[in-house]
C-alpha cells in the first residue's frame, strides 16, 4: 500500500469527522457566543439514538431508524437550549462554560445509565476496503468525505444565500440590535440549534459506523474539533471546515516522523498556539465580538 | 419503631462480635474482602466457594495442629472506598492477622496500604497489575503478574520463528511495562524490534498508527492491546487489507473482543497463563468441587483462591497465628509447593510465576492455539 498516500486519505478522514463536530461548535458559538462543550454528548447521543432504532425492540433497518434517531438528537439539542442555556441567555461566559461542562458530564452519564459503559456495535459486517492507486477506502469512508462536503455547501448556501442565514449572523453581530431592527430572534436561535444538532447526530453516527459506540465517543473527538474551530477562525463556518481537514492531516502526518504516542500533541499544540494568540475565545472580551 | 429495629440491629451485632469474639480461642480466623454485592459479585460468588471447599478439607482433615479455621467475610461491594472498609473492619474489629484481598487490581491496591499500614498480611488471587504488590512486604499474590506476559510473548514470536517484529502497545503503566519486558526478553533471545508505537486508550482512530507499525508488511507485529482498543484497529487494519499476524497478551482474550471485531480478528493469536490441567491436585479438586456443588464447572480464578487458602493455612501452621509469622512463613511452605494452579514459590516482589499458553480466535471463537 502507498504509505504516503494512505496517509493523507487517513488524515482527512480524521479532519471531516473533526470538522463536522467543529462546524455544530462554531454554529453555536456564532450565534450564541459561547463555547458548547456538551456538543460532544450530542455526537454520541445522536448514534446511540440511532441503536435505540436499530436494537430490540424496534429493529428497524439503518434507512427507517435514522430519521427517528436524528429528530431525537435535535429534540436533545433543543433541550438542552430550552432547559440549561435559555435560562441563561445574559449571564456571563464563565457561568456558560460551566453550565456547559455540566451538562456534558450529566448527558455523558446519562448514556452510560441507558446502554452502560461497554462499547457497542451498529452490528454490520466488517468488509475489506477498496482499493485505488494503492491506498484503501472502505464505503463508510467515502460517505464520511461525502457527508462533509455537503453539509459544508449546505451551511455556506443558507448562510450566505438565504434570508435565515443573514439572520443568524446579525443575531451573531448584536442579540439585542437584530431583535430591534424586527429579526426573530427566537427561532433564529432555534434554526441554530437544530442545524447544529443535526451535524452532531450525522457526524456521531458516520463516527460510530466507522469505528465503535461508546459514551466517550464524543468528548475525545470534541477537543480536536475544539482546536479546529479556534484554527479556523470562531464563528466561521469555512474556517471550521479547513480547521479540521488541517488538524487531521497534521496528526496522522506528524506520525509518521514522531512516535505515535504524541499524536495528540499536535492538535493540542495547535490549540495551545492559537489560544496564546487569540485568548479572546474562550473567556471573551469586546474586541471578539 | 425505627428507635427499636436500630436498637434491635446494635444489639445484634452486640450479640454477634461477642460470640466472634468467644469464639476466637477455638478457631483461626482469616478475614475475606470479597465481592459479595455490587458489579463484580457474579465473580466474588466463585471465589467464596472455591475458599470454603479449601476450608472444609483442611478442617475435615484436623485443621491446623487440631484448631479448626473460619473464614470471616466481609462484604467489599465492588468499589474500592468499600474495600478500605471492610479490610479496615476485618484489621480493627475481627483482629485478623490475615487478609483475602478483594478482586480486581484497583480494588486490591485502594486497600493494600490499609493492611500494610497496619502491618496485616493480605494476599491476592486474582490481581494482575504489575505494581499490584507494590504497598509493602505484607502483600502476596497467588496469581502470575501481568509482566510475566512479556517473557511469554516473546517465547512465542520465537517459536513461530518471527524474528523481526513491531511492537504496538496502549500507553500507560500496563502497556509500557509490558513491551519493555517483552523488549528485552525478544533481544535476549536474538530478536529484532524494529519499531516501538505507543497509542493512546480509548480513542476512535488508530489507521495511522496501524500503517506505521506494518510499514514494509512485517509477517507478525505484536499488539499489546485491551478489548476496546483491539477491536477498533484490528477492524480498521482489516479494512485498509493490512495483512499481519497479530500477537497480543491475554487482555485481548475476550468473547467481547470477536462480537465487536467479527472476522477481523479471526486468527490472532495471544499468550495467556495457564497451569497443566493433568496434575493430580487438579483431579482432586475437580471432583472434590464436583461432591461439594453437583456441578463441575469451575468459576474463573477458582483454583486459585483454593491454593490462597492452602498456603495460608500451612504458613498459620509453621509460622503461628501472628502477621509477623506467616508473612514470614509464606516464603517457606510455597516453596516448591505443587497446587492446583502449579509451583507457587513466592519471588522477591512476593508474586508467582506461571506458565503461558496460546489462544486463538477460529470461526468466531476463542480456542487453545496449535
Amino acid at each position: 500500500m502507498d504509505f504516503l498516500l494512505q496517509s493523507v486519505l487517513n488524515g482527512i478522514l480524521a479532519g471531516c469527522i473533526y470538522a463536522l463536530f467543529a462546524m455544530g461548535l462554531t454554529l453555536i458559538y456564532g450565534v450564541l457566543n459561547f463555547v458548547n462543550f456538551a456538543h460532544g454528548e450530542l455526537i454520541m447521543w445522536g448514534a446511540y439514538f440511532l441503536y435505540l432504532f436499530m436494537e430490540k425492540p424496534f429493529g428497524l433497518p439503518i434507512p427507517l431508524a435514522l430519521p427517528p434517531a436524528l429528530f431525537l438528537t435535535i429534540l436533545l439539542g433543543m433541550g438542552t437550549d430550552q432547559f440549561v442555556f435559555k435560562p441563561l441567555r445574559t449571564a456571563n461566559r464563565l457561568t456558560l462554560l460551566i453550565a456547559a461542562l455540566g451538562l456534558s458530564f450529566f448527558l455523558r452519564n446519562g448514556a452510560q445509565f441507558f446502554w452502560g459503559a461497554e462499547i457497542r456495535t451498529y452490528g454490520f459486517e466488517i468488509k475489506r476496503g477498496m482499493r485505488f492507486l494503492g491506498v484503501s477506502i472502505t464505503l463508510n469512508q467515502i460517505a464520511i468525505i461525502l457527508t462533509s462536503i455537503l453539509c459544508i455547501l449546505f451551511l455556506y448556501l443558507l448562510f450566505h444565500r438565504s434570508r435565515m442565514g443573514k439572520s443568524m449572523r446579525a443575531v451573531s453581530d448584536n442579540l439585542e440590535l437584530a431583535r430591534v431592527v424586527g429579526i426573530d430572534t427566537k427561532r433564529t436561535i432555534r434554526i441554530a440549534w437544530i442545524i447544529a444538532a443535526l451535524l452532531a447526530g450525522v457526524g456521531g453516527i458516520l463516527l460510530a459506523l466507522d469505528t465503535n459506540l461508546q459514551p466517550g465517543m464524543g468528548l475525545i473527538n470534541l477537543v480536536k474539533a475544539f482546536a479546529a474551530t479556534l484554527l479556523g477562525g470562531v464563528g466561521n463556518l469555512w474556517g471550521a471546515f479547513w480547521g479540521g481537514i488541517l488538524i487531521g492531516l497534521a496528526e496522522n502526518l506528524g506520525v509518521l516522523i514522531i512516535s505515535p504516542g504524541y499524536k495528540d500533541a499536535i492538535a493540542f499544540g495547535i490549540m495551545v498556539l492559537m489560544l496564546l494568540i487569540r485568548p479572546a475565545v474562550l473567556f471573551g472580551s469586546e474586541e471578539s465580538s | 419503631m425505627r428507635k427499636l429495629t436500630c436498637l434491635i440491629i446494635f444489639l445484634g451485632i452486640l450479640v454477634h462480635v461477642s460470640i466472634s469474639t468467644g469464639s476466637a480461642q477455638e478457631t483461626y480466623r482469616i478475614g475475606a474482602a470479597f465481592a459479595l454485592s455490587g458489579s463484580i459479585a457474579v465473580y466474588g460468588e466463585g471465589f467464596k466457594k472455591a475458599v470454603d471447599l479449601a476450608v472444609e478439607e483442611i478442617n475435615a482433615a484436623g485443621g491446623i495442629k487440631g484448631k479448626k479455621i473460619e473464614i470471616m467475610y466481609e462484604d467489599n461491594k465492588s468499589t474500592s472506598k468499600d474495600c478500605v472498609t471492610a479490610v479496615r473492619k476485618l484489621i480493627t474489629v475481627d483482629k485478623v492477622p490475615v487478609i483475602f484481598g478483594p478482586a480486581a487490581s484497583s480494588n486490591f491496591m485502594a486497600a493494600a496500604p490499609v493492611a500494610q499500614e497496619s502491618k496485616v498480611v493480605m494476599i491476592s488471587a486474582e490481581g494482575a497489575a504489575p505494581a499490584l504488590t507494590k504497598a509493602g512486604e505484607y502483600i502476596f499474590r497467588v496469581f502470575p503478574s501481568d509482566v510475566l506476559q512479556g517473557k511469554g510473548i516473546s517465547d512465542l514470536c520465537v517459536r513461530l520463528n518471527y524474528k523481526e517484529v513491531p511492537i504496538m502497545y496502549v500507553n500507560n503503566d500496563w502497556g509500557l511495562g509490558l513491551k519493555n519486558v517483552f523488549v528485552e526478553n525478544f533481544k535476549k533471545a536474538g530478536g529484532k524490534v524494529t519499531d516501538e508505537i505507543p497509542y493512546d486508550e480509548g480513542k476512535t482512530d488508530y489507521r495511522t498508527e496501524l500503517i506505521r507499525a506494518t510499514k514494509g508488511n512485517p509477517p507478525a507485529t505484536v499488539n499489546l492491546t485491551y478489548i476496546k482498543e483491539g477491536a477498533v484497529m484490528f477492524k480498521q487494519a482489516y479494512e485498509m487489507g493490512i495483512k499481519t499476524q497479530w500477537i497480543c497478551g491475554s487482555a485481548a482474550k475476550a468473547p467481547k473482543l470477536v462480537e465487536l471485531a467479527g472476522k477481523a480478528v479471526e486468527g490472532i493469536i495471544g499468550t495467556y497463563p495457564v497451569f497443566s490441567q493433568e496434575t493430580k491436585e487438579i483431579k482432586a479438586f475437580k471432583a472434590a468441587w464436583k461432591k461439594k456443588y453437583g456441578d463441575a464447572k469451575i468459576p474463573i480464578f477458582g483454583e486459585y483462591n483454593y491454593d490462597m487458602v492452602f498456603v495460608t493455612a500451612k504458613a498459620i501452621e509453621k509460622g503461628g497465628y501472628t502477621s509477623e509469622g506467616i508473612r514470614k512463613a509464606l516464603f517457606e511452605v510455597a516453596k516448591g509447593y505443587r497446587g492446583v494452579t502449579g509451583d507457587k514459590t513466592f519471588d522477591q516482589d512476593r508474586g508467582v510465576g506461571s506458565e503461558y499458553g496460546v489462544w486463538t480466535v477460529k470461526d468466531g471463537q476463542i480456542v487453545d492455539y496449535k
